[in-house]
């Protein structure tokens, strides 16, 4: 059997993983289903802390983030998906996969020396720099891409970023202070959808990369 | 130096010489049976390769000596690698310690390189196009390569497979770490790419698809049925890297006599059709990626091989 950190570190990676898939996938759908497998990562690290803790607010924590990020935002967002047909892909990510692969993990290893430097006197633990590098590339995603769907996935993964720093670091955050960081991000979300149907009136760049296809 | 551990060497060439086409055979039967199909004999392969050896041998106007010569280079290398790596021993053989994971990656170059000189001398297009292919994917494969012996280094604290596959078999929590999971996974990838297995490479699209068969395209009779060989071997050679160091390095017989070799080689056959059956799933259930699109895949290769240095580095552990 592996002990609780080393099943505490395989979670890092695998939740350090679904980022760099997330940083090289144009499609939308499949970054949606991205993002939820991502939080739910991050609801088995918060479930498993709570385990060893004995806490029931990292229990409850775990119980909201699968409920908020791995169910009912996906389902809002790819309910957007149904509607709009050019929303279903980014073109001009998809003719840069293999440098938004390579790129995110060069970021990787670019916000894992900026932790050393900065925040690791602090914070000593193996893993410490797990959140920090999701978190950059979270700003990252957001940075890079185009269409609102896709820069509000990036901005969920920057919150789940601060989630997973949470539960590392802080413990016995108040769990209301992490409740209204889920009403901030279905703010977002809801924010996200609006913009995308303005940009439907308005037109947007990706579309016109679309009709050029179409036969 | 005991003739036991002499003995394994030649067994474990022997081994390799004799039962890479059968592994291809096997893999082909396999292959055939998930598309509904009788398919070929599992000895297929050696009936061709005595086919190709009765036949006769026909040079293209302009080849140099060099086109003759690569498939016998080749050949030879990847039969100094048979008696380096650990296939049917778990424990050093008389030539081991001359080469460790670098010194094997840098043979499987050296066999790349000549074959690759062949190509370019036969003057033909459809070789060239075939060596220039295999080129500008192997820009981002061989890094990868050796990026993951850079990871077994990190796990093992040296760079000999005898070493991680004595660690590995000892140690779950070395088995199930994030470097070694990510490695593993990495290395697979490259397997399928370096075997031209799909999505990459599909031997059915003639040249269409063509990356390694391309090369060799005009050779003929023995030369072809040499270069033929070789790939068998490679790909016996890279799959049983991946079994005993990799994926799954447990239960070789460590003492060093002839009848522990002898079971040893079942369990690598039972190691290999199990890692068979898992190549055939995967073929059945991929589409071949677009020729361009194979940068996309071995980026992903690359990745995870980093991404299993940068684990250790951010974790503390392998």
């Amino acid at each position: 059997m592996i002990s609780a950190s080393e099943a505490t570190a395989l979670v890092g990676v695998g939740i350090l993983l679904t980022a760099l898939y997330l940083q090289s996938e144009s499609f939308v759908d499949p970054l949606i289903r991205g993002i939820a497998l991502q939080s739910l990562l991050v609801a088995g690290l918060l479930a498993g802390l709570a385990w060893t803790e004995q806490s029931i607010e990292l229990a409850v924590l775990a119980g909201l983030t699968i409920a908020v990020r791995s169910l009912l935002i996906p389902y809002v967002l790819r309910a957007q998906l149904q509607s709009f047909r050019w929303r279903v892909r980014e073109v001009r990510a998809a003719h840069r996969v293999t440098s938004h692969a390579l790129g995110a993990v060069a970021l990787a290893i670019v916000a894992w020396f900026i932790f050393q430097e900065t925040l690791a006197p602090i914070f000593p633990q193996p893993g410490a720099a797990l959140p920090f590098i999701l978190l950059v590339e979270g700003l990252f995603m957001l940075a890079t891409r185009s269409t609102t769907l896709v820069q509000v996935i990036g901005y969920l993964e920057a919150e789940n970023a601060v989630v997973y720093a949470g539960a590392l670091f802080a413990k016995s955050f108040p769990l209301f202070v992490e409740v209204v960081v889920f009403l901030d991000v279905l703010g977002v979300v809801l924010v996200g959808i609006i913009l995308s149907i303005q940009r439907e009136v308005t037109g947007t760049p990706e579309e016109a990369s679309l009709s050029e296809l179409s036969g | 130096m005991d003739w036991a551990t002499q003995a394994a060497s030649v067994l474990q060439a022997a081994v390799v010489l004799l039962l890479a086409p059968l592994l291809a055979g096997i893999a082909a039967r396999a292959k055939a049976w998930t598309e509904s199909r009788r398919g070929p004999s599992i000895f297929q392969p050696y009936r061709d390769l005595a086919k190709y050896l009765k036949k006769e041998t026909l040079l293209p106007r302009g080849a140099s000596r060099v086109f003759v010569v690569a498939p016998f280079v080749a050949f030879g290398t990847y039969l100094l690698i048979a008696i380096v790596v650990p296939i049917i021993t778990p424990y050093p053989i008389p030539f081991a310690p001359t080469v460790d994971f670098l010194g094997g990656g840098l043979l499987f170059g050296l066999a790349g390189i000549v074959t690759l000189l062949a190509a370019i001398d036969s003057g033909s297009n459809y070789s060239a196009l075939g060596a220039s292919r295999t080129v500008s994917f192997a820009a981002l494969a061989e890094p990868t390569l050796i990026v993951v012996f850079f990871a077994v280094a990190v796990i093992s604290g040296t760079n000999s497979p005898y070493v991680t596959n004595n660690l590995l078999t000892a140690s779950t929590a070395a088995y199930l770490s994030p470097t070694h999971l990510l490695v593993t996974a990495a290395f697979f990838l490259l397997l399928l790419a370096e075997t031209g297995k799909l999505p990459v490479e599909s031997a059915g699209l003639m040249e269409f698809g063509m990356i390694e068969d391309g090369r060799i395209f005009e050779h003929s009779g023995r030369l072809l049925g040499l270069f033929r060989w070789n790939g068998w071997m490679k790909q016996f050679l890279l799959c049983s890297v991946f079994v005993n160091v990799f994926a799954l390095p447990w239960g070789m017989i460590a003492t060093p006599t002839l009848w522990g070799a002898a079971a040893n080689i079942v369990l690598l056959l039972a190691k290999l059709g199990l890692l068979v059956a898992i190549l055939v799933v995967v073929e059945a259930t991929v589409a071949k990626v677009r020729l361009f699109k194979i940068r996309d895949f071995l980026a992903l290769s690359f990745s995870l091989a980093v991404l299993a240095v940068f684990a250790f580095a951010v974790l503390g552990v392998p």
